[in-house]
């Protein structure tokens, strides 16, 4: 009994500290939006203060499904690109005659609500597996997707892509991912203190337990699984309207989702700041390597991703509190399991392997 | 005594293998029911089978008048009917009183409450659960630094918050010191006369089943091998056959040891 516990009263007991975090992050938004407003702040600037929002959005989702639910999805950036190519084929659709292709708004808002209706589909069938099994399928899932999007060319444009009226406002999309990003945030923060997020967690730990015990880990699953499929493909189709041009190889990239895995491994999975605090410090080191290690910055990330699960298995998180999960947890790896701060094999003391099992 | 759950003829396969072989069992009311009978005789089996963690592959299973042969099992914990595990199944990374939030009866919230908080009234009986079970000092304690006895307690205290009819109980006092499981004892008692809960136990321990319950069903082999009160059991020379195999044989099991019918005066566990 050597810890308080993360119930009602240590919540309580951790006030000043989390309100310390939430003091932080209130900071951090402050600067972010005064920004772009004092002078000298090139597009060039603005563009790469974006994506760096884009990849921390798409891993707030995706630590949805991957560290809430526990659910590891090796597939997530097909609803970045399922979102994109939606958007981008509605707003350039043309007929015989003059382009009738549709305002960017509702094109963006459709583009996202395809995303998630095809997330809530074929999350209903793979969802029914569990742990490396379900990462695989939506690997395939995403190959599949980008190769029907390669040869349904009559509506897609195929290999040869879909180019989309140029509209460069970078200020205003900036604005738009940063205000998306803060919602995810608050929403992530208050799910987690909700019974929904709380049957998250239950499914994550143990699903036949969740559903002896009343919860339908189906319909959750399925709905947390759809609403982050709708918003990473929000962010694929403000993607694509920035970008001006999509094609499958650049909609469709792999990186992204594992970027997005990095990344929350790196703050810690199941938690509210992990994703961000993660995707972001991903971000600039691979800015950073990209600049300095081109020809190695492959390797620098792949030693990086072993040094995340073998040392820091609960992220930067995790060196501060101890909610959140591993991989080696989420997939269940025989005998591995976290004690604290440290990964170990074998039975736990206190006859933790039993309740374990 | 109207029957609460009422299984007939229950048959569960895994490949070649009969786990469970045509079981009829049946609990009331308030009834407090044993299930016992030699390792690998289908408790379990049988008892995810009443939950319907398992599909089953023959036979019909009636909760309170529902056919609930294809309801998952969501819907009959919802129903009334809540169980354990035999390897205890808590969240150990979350506090006591975290894990008896997460056991309220799920069925009766709306969109807005499973978005909400959970409520005063959940947290009251959550805490007034705790306390009846002498778990209240630990509430804010995280689960996984319970000792086993505690998250046994835990796991029962969970199975009863959402205010079910009938619990299915498995291996209560497994790897409970004597004290803890005579505590046990009282807060089940406590809790079937106070609020008619039935439970149907599947027990190594005959003491503790005897002492509990009016009536007793023994498993072998997948199949009802007895049943009837626990002196009637415990004397059916088929019973005490299958617990100490032949008398002729000196290769007979393990089961000689402390959880035999004939051991239900000592009360020891297995």
């Amino acid at each position: 009994m050597s810890r308080a516990a993360p119930g009602a009263g240590a919540v309580a007991r951790r006030w000043p500290a989390g309100r310390a975090v939430g003091v932080g992050a209130l900071i951090v938004l402050v600067v972010l939006a005064v920004l772009p407003l004092l002078g000298g702040t090139s597009n060039a600037t603005l563009l790469t203060l974006t994506l760096m929002l884009t990849s921390i959005g798409v891993a707030i989702n995706w630590n949805l499904t991957g560290g809430f639910t526990g659910y590891v999805d090796f597939g997530h950036a097909v609803w970045f690109g399922i979102g994109a190519y939606a958007t981008a084929i509605l707003i350039s659709l043309q007929s015989n005659g003059p382009q009738v292709g549709w305002p960017p708004v509702p094109a963006i808002l459709v583009g996202a609500l395809v995303a998630g209706f095809l997330a809530a589909i074929i999350g209903r069938a793979t969802m029914r597996l569990k742990g490396p099994y379900f990462s695989i399928a939506m690997l395939g899932t995403f190959v599949a997707l980008r190769e029907i999007v390669r040869v349904w060319s009559p509506l897609t444009g195929g290999g040869v892509g879909l180019t989309l009226p140029p509209y460069l406002n970078r200020m205003l999309f900036y604005y738009v991912e940063l205000a998306l990003v803060a919602a995810l945030v608050v929403g992530t923060w208050w799910l987690r203190r909700t019974r929904f997020g709380a049957a998250l967690m239950a499914i994550r730990e143990d699903e036949v337990g969740a559903e002896t015990r009343g919860i339908d880990t189906t319909l959750l699953k399925t709905a947390v699984f759809s609403f982050a499929g709708l918003s990473t493909g929000l962010f694929g189709a403000l993607w694509a309207y920035q970008n001006t041009f999509v094609d499958p190889d650049i909609a469709f990239v792999e990186v992204r989702t594992i970027d997005a895995v990095m990344g929350t491994m790196l703050g810690g999975l199941g938690t509210v700041a992990g994703p961000v605090l993660g995707a972001a410090a991903l971000y600039w080191v691979r800015e950073l390597l990209w600049t300095h290690l081109l020809d190695a910055h492959l390797l620098a990330q792949g030693v990086l991703l072993i040094v995340i699960v073998l040392f820091v298995p609960r992220g930067l998180v995790g060196l501060v509190d101890r909610r959140g999960t591993s991989l080696f947890e989420l997939w269940g790896w025989k005998g591995w399991r976290l004690e604290g701060r440290r990964l170990h094999r074998g039975p736990a003391a206190g006859g933790e392997a039993e309740a374990a099992s | 005594m109207t029957a609460l759950l009422e299984a007939r003829g229950v048959v569960k396969r895994f490949g070649g293998l009969t786990a469970v072989d045509g079981v009829d069992i049946s609990v009331g009311a308030g009834e407090m029911v044993g299930l016992i009978g030699p390792n690998g005789s289908g408790k379990t089996t049988l008892f995810d089978c009443l939950s319907r963690v398992l599909d089953i592959d023959g036979g019909l299973i009636e909760f309170d008048g529902t056919d609930i042969g294809r309801h998952r099992p969501h819907d009959v914990a919802r129903l009334g009917m809540s169980r354990t595990f035999q390897l205890i199944r808590v969240y150990r990374d979350l506090s006591v009183a975290e894990n008896m939030h997460l056991s309220i009866q799920w069925g009766s919230l709306g969109v807005p409450q499973l978005f909400a908080r959970t409520d005063a009234a959940a947290r009251r009986r959550a805490d007034e659960l705790l306390d009846f079970l002498l778990l209240g000092r630990l509430r804010h304690e995280r689960a996984g630094n319970l000792s086993g006895g505690q998250r046994r307690l835990l796991e029962i205290g969970m199975s009863l918050m959402s205010e079910p009819r009938l619990v299915l109980l498995d291996e209560a006092t497994s790897g409970v010191n004597p004290t803890l499981a005579a505590d046990i004892a009282d807060r089940l008692r406590a809790v079937n006369s106070e609020r008619q809960v039935a439970f149907l136990l599947v027990e190594h321990n005959v003491q503790f089943v005897a002492d509990l319950c009016e009536r007793v069903v023994v498993l072998d082999q997948g199949a009802v091998l007895a049943e009837g009160t626990p002196g009637e059991v415990t004397q059916d020379p088929a019973v005490i056959e299958a617990y100490f195999g032949d008398p002729g044989d000196d290769t007979a099991g393990d089961d000689r040891v402390g959880n035999s019918p004939a051991g239900a005066g000592d009360g020891t566990a297995p």
